[in-house]
């Protein structure tokens, strides 16, 4: 067997880019001083820097989309139609964070708010967009207050508004405040939440870049996607693509949570090893106790368990072969003592309550699943329990308008299959209600 | 025209049909709920899962790949797609729940997911029989369920506005209701409060549901969420028969179906014709049918007293005869058929009369720009057609009042309610009244009054504003024998007819009344004027011949959608 490797290269020495340990860095002046909005002085004033010539920079970086997906950015980005100017272009930055276990964009929009903004500017260069809006989850409140300050510094520096830095390209940025539901964090909901709609995902195709916000094309990113748009222009995309795992390079922000003793959100290279991250990073388990489970990136990423993770490192490559995917990079580490019947019956409970209901398996598959998981958690369920939640992940999968049924029914499926007897122990051995007879494995 | 593949059998289509649309016109019987052809596709009832494929293509030639047989490759997608969101494409291969076992799994399990959560109070719920939800469980459904939990709870009972009741249990979240007002009605409403599990459909805070065509969500609900208020709870579907006929409530002619229980017409329901009215019926159409039950006469009567109907007819007969035809005032009906006011008119010139004219009944800003109209009357426009043209109110009444008019011969009409003249204006003249109800206040004037079959009891044409001829058919029976009506409710209830099943054939609630082709035919006799019609089919065939506002107009040609008459300047 391989000996286990890290991709992330001698990450112990790593220099952070998207969250540099510099104070008060989500100032104006104090970003200002730290080259800040220097990636977009030099795109809208270098002749070297046309829209295409950004887009390609992107593509040339490697990077993917960090919102889950991880789809390629630079491609998505390439997807907008040829520029029409009687037809209005619409970014937006989806700060609606909401998948449990990931925190990470958070940090980024506390800490360092400009480079979002300027990331945004150069995305909306690299397509010709007018319009940026960044859609923030409403419980960010504070968060929100802070950056609406800070963009009102930056249009008042000329930074966002009309002829930004004497140049011809204008762009505005516009904050909006979601209320409250995970859904909205679904990029096509997202968009039926901007304009004042009940926030029902809609049915792809046509896709965003063809149809989105007002029906105009629209591109939709991460937070922390748009984040690294202005390191990609100052370092190169060549530089990018060298950090961390090649097939997925870049800086990510791992929002590692759990029994660890140092939880938090740390910046690396991606690549890392998971056990690196669990017992350097993030300082070892807590008590000294042992690894259960982890879940590698949101609370709809496949369970790992502890056995699973030898070697495995953070990027979408290496999680696929062990079984589960990068996602949102947010980590949620469970040790010896969890039940994982009873964490599975938080997690069905999530999705139950946040299925927006547009759709039928997801509306009345969630529902019944988090029935099920309660009975068995709470001592009263069968074996034949188990076949019908694996029935209903089957019947909901694949079969909604968006992925939020997919989302609800993996972490059902991979639960019971990575750790069947556990749910099985806590099967009631008592006769079926209504007189049948338990069938015994 | 390019080809698509169902279930291995090929069919050609035309333009950019939606792949559902087009199963149903093929007769694969798609399973759905939450598409409707005049609706965007949300496709969230995920009920009309398919299996899709198409050619695939070869990205160095752009051609189809072809295997060893010849034939084009065909890549499916990897996902069941929801038909009624696709568009068909030219080579799209389509396997449905006939030819997939994957579909047919898809669809069991949907309804599987659609009835955990559902009353199933079927026994006690208006739309049992006629339930999307209902007929598709039966037909793909599971046979039992695996649902062990308690359902979900939600509001009950619920007036939405004057004429909708919901019920937010039986909800299945179709949104079919949201968008007939987002899209359709433009009212916006309605809209779904709530989330996930728990969501239904409410009006917004301090909206009620109060627009002129609410009651068409009830139409278009799958399930038995929305109820009208009027006729819930009345009578279930197999109580009751249905006719294919004609709203007469406004000049619109709503194509509808009268829907009869004990020879009453309890509920009223719109009847697809693309031509006129599309899907849609209008509040108004629907809840105007008490007319058509209460308050209608008990037979003929002379001066107020009861008389048999060869009596009722010789006095009429009696009134008209010896006396100067310029004297006698024929009134025709923007109410009454084509074929009664022609033979009206017929009888006016027999006596030497003038062309009767009708009496307008106008409700000005009462329109709108969709279903309804100012004009509160079915045949206006086939009043006009045949050269009745409305009364110079004015001019009439003075020549009432001053004694020029020594008969009035009223069809289908109420001149008193209509402002015409008072029952006192009336005295010195002989009044012959053709009416549908008791509170007719012209009635106290009549010399001689004769009951008519009203719209739902008759067989007749009507012209609608827009110049599309119409037939109306016979709901209910009236009192008496009439092979005429018979035959034509046998006509157009084949299958029913006669049978213990038709509810129309019932001997309760029979009106004595009788239709103008019966009653003025009789008049004439009595004058010695011949009028040799086997009944209405006959007279329209003749008008459609000798008319040219009429032309084409034969009651084979209209059959259930009515024709569109030519436009026909009004003959001076």
């Amino acid at each position: 067997m391989e000996a286990k490797k890290t991709k992330a290269g001698d990450w112990r020495s790593y220099q952070r880019v998207l969250l540099p340990p510099v104070k008060d860095l989500h100032k104006l002046d104090v970003y200002e001083n730290n080259e800040g909005y220097k990636a977009l002085r030099e795109v809208l004033t270098t002749a070297k820097w046309d829209p295409t010539s950004v887009t390609n920079e992107v593509k040339k970086s490697g990077l993917k989309g960090r919102g889950g997906a991880g789809f390629p950015t630079g491609l998505k980005w390439s997807f907008m139609p040829p520029v029409d100017p009687n037809i209005p272009r619409f970014l937006c930055c989806n700060g609606d964070e909401s998948e449990p276990g990931t925190f990470k964009d958070r940090q980024l929009m506390e800490y360092n708010p400009h480079l979002v903004f300027e990331g945004m500017l150069i995305a909306s260069y690299a397509m010709s967009i007018k319009t940026g809006y960044l859609y923030i989850r409403g419980e960010f409140a504070d968060w929100i207050t802070l950056m609406e300050e800070e963009l009102e510094k930056a249009y008042a520096k000329g930074y966002v508004g009309k002829n930004i830095m004497g140049s011809d390209f204008s762009c505005d940025i516009v904050i909006h405040k979601g209320a409250g539901a995970y859904i909205c964090g679904e990029e096509s909901s997202l968009m039926s939440s901007l304009e004042g709609q009940r926030a029902y995902p809609r049915v792809k195709p046509p896709f965003p870049a063809q149809k989105g916000v007002w029906g105009y094309p629209t591109t939709i990113n991460n937070v922390e996607t748009l984040a690294c748009a202005p390191l990609i222009i100052n370092k190169g995309g060549e530089w990018f693509s060298k950090i961390g795992a090649p097939s997925h390079p870049g800086p990510v922000l791992y929002g590692i949570s759990g029994h660890v003793n140092r939880p938090g959100v740390f910046e690396y290279p991606t690549g890392m090893l998971i056990t690196d991250l669990i017992d350097e990073v993030a300082g070892g388990m807590r008590g000294g106790k042992k690894l259960k489970a982890l879940i590698p990136g949101g609370s709809s990423t496949p369970i790992l368990r502890a056995d699973m993770i030898e070697g495995v490192t953070m990027d979408a490559d290496s999680l696929r072969d062990a079984g589960s995917m990068m996602g949102t990079s947010g980590m949620l580490i469970m040790d010896e003592d969890v039940d994982i019947v009873s964490w599975l019956r938080r997690i069905t409970h999530f999705y139950h309550h946040e299925t927006c209901g547009q759709c039928t398996p997801c509306r009345e598959g969630t529902g019944w699943l988090e029935n099920i998981v309660t009975r068995l958690d709470e001592g009263n369920g069968q074996l034949r329990d188990l076949d019908i939640l694996l029935d209903l992940c089957t019947q909901m999968e694949g079969r909604t308008v968006c992925a939020l049924a997919d989302a609800a029914a993996w972490p059902v499926r991979y639960t019971i299959d990575r750790f069947r007897s556990e749910f099985e122990a806590k099967c009631s051995t008592d006769s079926v209600p209504g007189g049948g007879v338990l069938e015994t494995a | 025209m390019p080809n698509i593949t169902v279930d291995n059998e090929t069919f050609e289509f035309d333009g950019q049909p939606r792949l559902l649309q087009l199963c149903l016109e093929t007769g694969v019987d798609l399973p759905h709920f939450c598409y409707h052809p005049s609706m965007s596709a949300p496709a969230n009832c995920r009920q009309c899962l398919v299996e899709v494929g198409m050619p695939q293509i070869n990205r160095d030639t752009g051609k189809p790949n072809l295997d060893e047989s010849g034939q084009p490759v065909i890549q499916f997608m990897p996902k069941l797609q929801t038909s009624c969101s696709l568009d068909a494409a030219a080579g799209m291969v389509v396997r449905t729940h006939k030819s997939s076992e994957l579909v047919k799994r898809a669809q069991k399990d949907n309804l599987e997911f659609l009835l955990i959560n559902h009353p199933l109070d079927c026994p006690i719920c208006d739309q049992a029989g006629h339930c999307p939800l209902q007929n598709q469980t039966y037909k793909h459904g599971p046979e039992g369920s695996r649902f062990e939990f308690r359902k979900v709870g939600k509001p009950k009972q619920i007036d939405l506005g004057p004429n909708v009741v919901l019920d937010g249990e039986r909800c299945i979240n179709c949104t079919r209701c949201v968008r007939f007002t987002s899209e359709i009605s433009k009212s916006h409403q309605l809209t779904i409060i709530e989330r996930g599990v728990r969501n239904y459909p409410m009006t917004p805070p301090g909206i009620e549901f109060d627009e002129p065509y609410s009651m068409n969500v009830i139409d278009i609900c799958p399930v038995g969420a929305l109820t009208s208020k009027d006729s819930r709870f009345r009578a279930r579907i197999w109580e009751m028969s249905k006719t294919a006929s004609i709203s007469t409530v406004n000049a619109r002619g709503a194509n509808c179906f009268y829907w009869v229980k004990d020879n009453k017409i309890v509920e009223v329901t719109p009847r697809t014709n693309m031509d006129v009215n599309e899907y849609w019926l209008a509040d108004e159409d629907r809840l105007d049918y008490r007319k058509f039950n209460d308050n209608r006469p008990l037979g003929p009567t002379i001066s107020g007293a009861d008389v048999a109907w060869d009596s009722a007819y010789k006095a009429v007969s009696d009134c008209l005869k010896g006396v100067d035809g310029t004297r006698i005032q024929f009134l025709g009906s923007a109410f009454a058929t084509v074929e009664d006011n022609y033979l009206l008119s017929k009888l006016a010139s027999a006596v030497g009369s003038a062309a009767p004219t009708y009496l307008a009944h106008n409700e000005v800003g009462h329109g709108d720009t969709w279903l309804r109209t100012d004009d509160r009357t079915p045949n206006t426009n086939g009043c006009e057609r045949l050269g009745i043209h409305a009364a110079d109110v004015a001019a009439l009444k003075s020549r009432i009042q001053s004694g020029e008019v020594d008969v009035l011969y009223v069809l289908e009409d109420d001149p008193v309610a209509a402002g015409l003249c008072s029952v006192a204006d009336l005295s010195g003249v002989k009044v012959v009244l053709h009416y549908y109800n008791s509170t007719n206040q012209t009635l106290p004037a009549a010399d001689v009054a004769i009951p008519a079959a009203m719209a739902v009891e008759t067989v007749g044409t009507l012209v609608n504003d827009q110049g599309h001829a119409q037939r109306l058919r016979p709901a209910k029976s009236i009192a008496g024998v009439n092979r005429t009506l018979s035959m034509e409710i046998g006509k157009c209830r084949a299958d029913r007819h006669g049978t213990p099943f038709d509810k129309w054939y019932d001997e309760s609630n029979l009106v004595n009344c009788q239709p103008g082709w019966v009653s003025i035919p009789r008049i004439a006799a009595g004058l010695n004027v011949e009028m040799n019609y086997k009944g209405p089919r006959n007279i329209m065939a003749e008008l459609s011949s000798a008319n040219d506002g009429f032309s084409g107009a034969t009651y084979e040609a209209m059959g259930e959608h009515g024709v569109r008459l030519s436009e026909m300047g009004v003959t001076a």
